[in-house]
């Protein structure tokens, strides 16, 4: 099999499962749609993992697969560009997708929209391949803006419940403001590049790099830096940065099989991608890396505070994703691309096996998911406990585990790069390291350890206002069953060995080649690899290490705090109640979005529609319009009399008036 | 001269289709009522055999036959196989149609056929007699067809309007040749042209021909103010001769403007001539095309001013006078053939025997009644509007290139302004068929062989808005390949 | 003056004559006879011209098909003459204008700079074995078969228009068809039933 064959069959098997799922669910039947789909996603990983053993032999592929139209000497096309880059993200995007697949028959074994479900996500693996595997901005932004819909519907699916309304609704707007920046770059390249290839763009950028834009509006900007902050605006909003991160905790509106796919291990992640793959882009422009280095280090510290006074579980993880993500576009601004890529890797294994987790948590609760509420529960549902705890310690880096080299990589690479804002970067991404083990082992008590709370909650309802719709009777959890278990197995175990297996080739064996670019005085990563004697010595010497001790001053407040005395927590909150308050209420930020940007539009849309739509559009324009139309349809209709003498005379005029006009010219 | 049968090769087609139609003539003599299908199966093939022969000579050189009268090329069996599968995809959605209303009769047919021979014999012709006779041929025919269902009197006015108007619009064209032939001594296309291009033809009787010429063409086209027998004769005919009316003259009328325009007066002192008369009729049927169509009821009618103001931006193509715009407005005529094939078939596929489905309120509810035919028909209509991913879009896209090349950007933003204008009329259909309730709850009953038709039509209009290459390429190649442009 | 002139004011002076008829003839039928003398004596003048295929041309087809077609018509409707008749007078000075105007048009032409008979240099005398008929027909069957053949094929399409927009079956017109007449058999016609001969009491009493 061929390359070209290779790559469709990764990206058409998932659309023709989503394809059949969702026309002919009713037909083929719920057992038929969850069949359907995984064999298309398990398809997509085989076609990936041959791709990526191909890729290995150095066999890389750019291509184009069919030329979609050519307009005034451009060409627009579909192509796979198939190199170390997008084939890693190809396995993991469809390994991940496989197991969240198999998860799901047993998640959303009761759930009316079952055929619906899996036809989405079936819908998204597709859209996030043919992201990940574009070779040309075309087509990347036909899969930004497919995996942002799927996204969308997924965010909806229980569309009955308003707060799934006013969370999708969310995602979508704040997305509005990403995409806009994102397209914007888009159209620079196209306008200033002639061209929408990867390889003819960034063929021409190093060119390009002191070349200057907007002297029509009278300023001086430099073309790269305005094109890699455009397009990292799209990042922002899609990989959820400061400030555009508040669509994704109330994406957690959406079933957790989903959460686990896309608002954590691969959708979001999508602007990391892009911006590792932009690298030859942004290498060119050291703004638009301190940019990208100080909204990461505000994304990882914030969110991660952020973390720790949450109860509803599902958000404490949405809360981390966002830190996580934070950490990634730290290591992207601070050119260690690889790094990032990295990190990740491990974090879409890790996060999805604690959404996962999560989500089995929630299975056994009868879908309560307040954290307040459990407790205890590592006897009940073992598996998921052992799991849960693979995954935390990944998360907070503890030594061995995935986490730990991929984030001690970060750290370190922000420490050694040269890039303006960095030493604040490496304070971020430093303390970040302690909120993290708190807010992560302060759920893992919560949840699996000391007593359980939730025999006895049954009356006391009523302040938890947001999850009405969860079952609050006395309920009995016990493990979830095997398809629900055994993804969380599958994941554990690249949570585990993973980051011990790869740091080495994938950071320092020169695995990327030329799908990555960095220049030599960026090189960070060059210089750690200097220090590297293999995983086994990384792993011992980060024992020794400032993050580890803040790790674990992080796990033994988190124990001292929730399992030893959890009448502290409330002190505290009660002591420091304005800093809880703007804990709690999330930096404010949704009530200054309600405010300044909805309430803002809607006032200045009210004041739109007044002048605007009543004065001009409904007075002017509509009715108009509506009169022109009135008028002339009224013209025509008495000039369309029915008489065949008005219709020759009509044409005599037509011919004296095209005489006229010659004459006139003569 | 010697003369061997050969030297009528590149003609095959038309001879076939003529030697057929004399059959089928007599056979229908034979034939009795309720073995009707005889005569519709012969007819059929008869179309699929000519478009064959046609097709045979799509890649050749120009071959003249019958003494230079008659050309064959890339671009005019590009466009005759075009027509004669037009036809009979036509003729497939109007069978169900015509059965009860009495018009499934032999003369049906043989009309039918006759009209295919004289666009054949128009977009093959080399000399102004043969546009002129093949011009004749189609319109008599037509004619003949608006006024079959005899017991209808708007259909009897309608053939009346459409005959007398399109007498008077002959006469004009007659005019204007003879116009042209007192300035340059030739009736043949290439005489003509190189008499053009020497200069020595006295250029005032020659703009004074052109003048009347472009009359001539716009009454063929339906382009304003020589419009106004379309939304009369759309309404008043059977709908079955509306969609005969409505889709292969087009393409036929294109070749005719090609033929006369391009080929014979494309020199550049007259380009700049007819340029901006075409530019006139254009921006006239644009304006008023889109704008009446808002207050039409009748979906015929609708579609008749939508006709109009689709022949606007196939001017536009036209009037570029480069070869990008007569490729770019060969495949718009192309797809509005495609489009209009599915419109006017949906109307016959949802009539029924004594219920013609022709008032927009028919359309309410079309998804509650027939959801696969209501998307069909919810394609078509977006690509009418120019809506990608539909292949309308990628027609409006390259004819507005065309224009914005040869420097007419203001062209391009009316035309765009006024198919924004129109979108309006054809989204106001889809919302009729998904958004309101139906007044009637029957389902359709529609024929295998059009169900079927119709769908891969719906689907063409989907997928070549996909893959708009191929046609293009076609089109493209068929006019650089054939055509004697003058530059 | 030679033979041909004299023939030609001969001829010439029938055609006025005749068509002088056609208006003022009372009888319709005798308007018409005249206008056929009319054609003749023009298709003789043309035969002085030596066009000879026009000549017969409008012999037969004016003379043999129009005129004639046209008499059948007069003859067989019942045409009021009268009525036809009124309103000569009225017409008369109208009509005698616009035949003024024409008049004076064909002197503008004919006397004119570029029209007049100095202008127009006699036509060379063709060979005595030269026929038009021949000439124009090696021109129509070969140069502008095509053209002609697509004539024919429009007279085509106007017949079968022509049949097919008034030739109908006119469903409450009563009319024999000879052959089902021929083909009638006994068995189709009479039907003999054999009843029981009736005893007069059981069935006259219901």
């Amino acid at each position: 099999m061929n390359m070209m064959s290779v790559c469709l069959v990764a990206a058409l098997a998932p659309l023709a499962g989503a394809i059949t799922a969702g026309l002919f669910g009713r037909q083929i039947g719920r057992a038929g749609a969850h069949w359907v789909t995984i064999i298309g996603v398990a398809l997509s990983m085989i076609a990936s993992a041959i791709a990526l053993r191909d890729v290995m032999d150095g066999n890389l592929f750019n291509g184009t697969v069919y030329t979609w139209a050519t307009s005034g000497g451009m060409r627009f096309e579909i192509g796979f560009l198939i190199d170390e880059l997008s084939a890693t993200m190809m396995l993991v995007v469809t390994f991940v997708s496989l197991m969240v697949h198999i998860y799901t028959i047993g998640y959303m074994a009761d759930d009316p929209g079952y055929q619906r479900f899996f036809s989405y996500i079936s819908l998204f693996t597709f859209s996030m391949m043919m992201l990940v595997m574009s070779n040309n901005f075309l087509q990347l932004f036909f899969g930004w803006e497919a995996v942002g819909l799927v996204s969308y519907l997924l965010i909806g699916f229980w569309y009955t419940r308003p707060t799934a309304i006013y969370a999708n609704l969310k995602a979508f707007l704040v997305n509005r403001v990403g995409d806009f920046g994102f397209i914007l770059g888009i159209a620079l390249v196209l306008v200033y590049f002639g061209s929408l290839d990867y390889g003819e763009v960034f063929a021409l950028a190093p060119g390009k790099a002191t070349e200057r834009i907007g002297a029509e509006i009278g300023v001086q900007w430099p073309l790269i830096t305005a094109i890699c902050i455009c397009l990292f605006i799209g990042a922002m909003g899609k990989s959820a940065q400061f400030p555009l991160h508040v669509w994704l905790p109330d994406s957690m509106e959406g079933p957790t099989p989903i959460s686990a796919l896309i608002h954590a291990a691969t959708m979001v992640t999508a602007g990391i991608f892009m911006v590792a793959r932009m690298s030859p882009l942004y290498e060119l422009s050291e703004t638009a890396l301190s940019l990208i280095l100080i909204i990461g280090a505000i994304t990882a510290l914030f969110m991660g505070l952020l973390g720790i006074v949450q109860n509803d579980i599902k958000r404490v993880v949405a809360y981390s994703t966002l830190s996580q993500l934070g950490y990634m576009t730290v290591a992207l601004g601070a050119s260690a691309y690889s790094v990032a890529i990295f990190h990740l890797m491990t974090h879409a294994f890790f996060k999805a096996l604690l959404f996962l987790a999560a989500g089995s948590v929630i299975i056994g609760m009868h879908h309560d998911q307040d954290m307040r509420h459990m407790g205890g529960l590592r006897r009940r549902m073992p598996i998921t406990w052992i799991t849960s705890l693979i995954g935390s310690l990944a998360l907070i880096g503890f030594p061995f585990f995935s986490g730990f080299y991929s984030k001690e990589s970060i750290i370190e690479a922000v420490h050694l790069s040269k890039t303006p804002a960095a030493g604040l970067a490496w304070i971020a991404v430093t303390v970040g390291v302690f909120i993290t083990a708190l807010y992560s082992f302060r759920m893992y008590f919560l949840v699996f350890e000391g007593k359980p709370r939730f025999e006895v909650h049954g009356s006391s309802d009523a302040q938890h206002g947001d999850d009405a719709h969860a079952h609050h009777g006395p309920v009995d959890p016990h493990e979830s069953p095997a398809v629900v278990w055994w993804p969380l197995v599958a994941l554990a175990v690249p949570s585990i060995v993973v980051g011990a297996i790869a740091i080495g080739p994938l950071l320092f064996g020169g695995y990327f080649g030329d799908s990555l670019q960095v220049l030599s005085k960026h090189d960070v990563v060059g210089k750690i690899g200097e220090h590297f004697h293999g995983w086994l010595a990384m792993g011992l010497h980060g024992f020794a290490t400032v993050p580890f001790w803040l790790a674990a001053a992080g796990v033994a407040l988190a124990w001292y705090l929730y399992l030893r005395r959890p009448d502290i927590p409330a002190k505290i909150q009660s002591a420091v109640r304005p800093l809880y308050n703007l804990l709690d209420q999330k930096y404010y930020m949704d009530r200054f979005n309600d405010w300044f940007f909805a309430g803002g539009a809607r006032s200045v849309g009210g004041g739109l529609w007044r002048f605007g739509d009543v004065g001009v559009i409904d007075g002017v324009l509509v009715n108009g319009s509506a009169k022109l139309v009135a008028w002339l349809a009224g013209v025509a209709r008495k000039v369309q009399s029915g008489f065949v003498y008005h219709y020759a005379f009509m044409m005599i005029i037509g011919v004296f008036v095209l005489m006229t006009w010659w004459f006139l010219h003569l | 001269m010697e003369f061997s049968i050969m030297d009528l090769a590149p003609a095959a087609a038309e001879i076939f289709l003529l030697a057929a139609i004399c059959v089928i003539l007599v056979v229908d003599l034979f034939v009795p009522d309720e073995r009707r299908y005889l005569t519709y199966g012969l007819t059929q093939i008869t179309l699929v055999v000519a478009a064959l022969l046609t097709a045979a000579g799509i890649d050749s050189a120009p071959v003249y036959a019958f003494s230079g009268m008659f050309v064959g090329d890339a671009f005019s069996s590009v466009l005759k196989v075009g027509v004669c599968l037009t036809v009979a995809i036509g003729l497939v959605y109007s069978r169900s149609y015509l059965e009860p209303r009495g018009m499934y009769r032999g003369e049906y047919f043989v009309l039918a056929l006759f009209a295919t021979l004289g666009m054949m014999v128009m977009i093959s012709a080399n000399h102004f007699l043969a546009l002129y006779l093949g011009l004749e041929l189609l319109s008599l025919s037509l004619y003949a067809m608006v006024a079959l269902a005899r017991d209808s009197a708007r259909s009897t006015e309608a053939a009346m309007k459409y005959f007398v108007l399109g007498a008077l619009a002959s006469g004009m064209l007659l005019y204007g040749m003879s116009m042209v032939y007192g300035a340059t001594a030739s009736l043949a296309i290439g005489d003509v042209i190189a008499a053009v291009q020497s200069g020595h033809a006295n250029s005032t009787i020659l703009k004074f021909g052109l003048v009347f010429i472009v009359a001539g063409i716009g009454f063929k086209l339906g382009a304003v103010p020589f419009h106004m027998w379309v939304p009369d004769v759309y309404h008043g005919a059977p709908t079955a001769v509306t969609l005969m009316i409505g889709t292969a003259p087009k393409l036929a009328a294109f070749a005719f403007i090609v033929r006369l325009l391009v080929e014979s007066l494309g020199a550049e002192q007259l380009v700049v001539e007819w340029r901006q008369m075409l530019v006139l009729l254009s921006v006239a049927s644009l304006v008023l095309g889109n704008v009446v169509a808002i207050a039409q009821t009748n979906l015929k009618r609708l579609l008749a001013y939508s006709t109009i103001s689709h022949m606007g931006f196939l001017l536009l193509g036209v009037l570029s006078g480069t070869t990008e715009g007569y490729s770019a407005a060969m495949f718009y005529v192309s797809v509005y053939v495609i489009m209009g094939l599915g419109a006017f078939g949906m109307i016959l596929l949802m009539s029924r025997k004594g219920y013609e489905a022709e008032e927009l309120e028919d359309l309410k509810g079309l998804n509650q009644r027939h959801p696969w035919y209501a998307f069909v028909m919810l394609i078509i209509m977006f690509s009418m509007a120019g809506i990608p991913p539909t292949v309308g879009f990628w027609a409006k896209l390259s004819v507005l290139q065309a224009v914005i090349s040869i420097g007419y950007v203001w062209l391009a933003v009316v035309a765009v302004l006024f198919s924004l204008v129109g979108a309006f009329y054809y989204l106001r259909v889809v919302k009729l068929m998904y958004f309101d309730e139906p007044a009637q709850r029957e389902a359709m009953q529609v024929g295998v062989d059009s169900g079927v038709l119709m769908s891969a039509n719906g689907i063409a209009v989907l997928a070549l808005g996909m893959m708009p290459g191929a046609l293009l390429a076609v089109c493209e190649r068929a006019v650089t390949m054939s055509l004697r442009v003058a530059t | 003056m030679d033979f041909e002139k004299a023939a030609f004011y001969f001829f010439a002076l029938i055609l006025v004559l005749a068509a002088l008829r056609v208006i003022t003839a009372r009888n319709p039928v005798h308007s018409a006879l005249s206008l056929v003398l009319a054609f003749f004596t023009a298709a003789a003048l043309w035969l002085l011209l030596e066009a000879e295929f026009l000549a017969i041309a409008l012999v037969l087809v004016y003379v043999g098909a129009v005129m004639v077609l046209f008499l059948f018509v007069v003859m067989m409707l019942d045409i009021n003459l009268d009525r036809l008749r009124e309103g000569y007078w009225d017409y008369l000075v109208p009509a005698l204008v616009v035949a003024g105007v024409m008049v004076l048009e064909m002197a503008v032409i004919l006397g004119g700079r570029y029209f007049s008979l100095a202008q127009m240099p006699k036509p060379p005398a063709a060979d005595p074995d030269y026929s038009n008929t021949r000439a124009l027909g090696e021109v129509l069957y070969t140069e502008y078969v095509y053209a002609f053949e697509i004539a024919a094929v429009i007279l085509l399409v106007a017949i079968v228009a022509a049949i097919g927009l008034t030739l109908r079956k006119r469903k409450d017109n009563k009319y024999q068809v000879p052959s089902r007449q021929i083909s009638a058999r006994r068995a189709n016609r009479v039907r003999l039933v054999s009843m029981p001969s009736d005893k007069g009491d059981s069935g006259a009493a219901s």
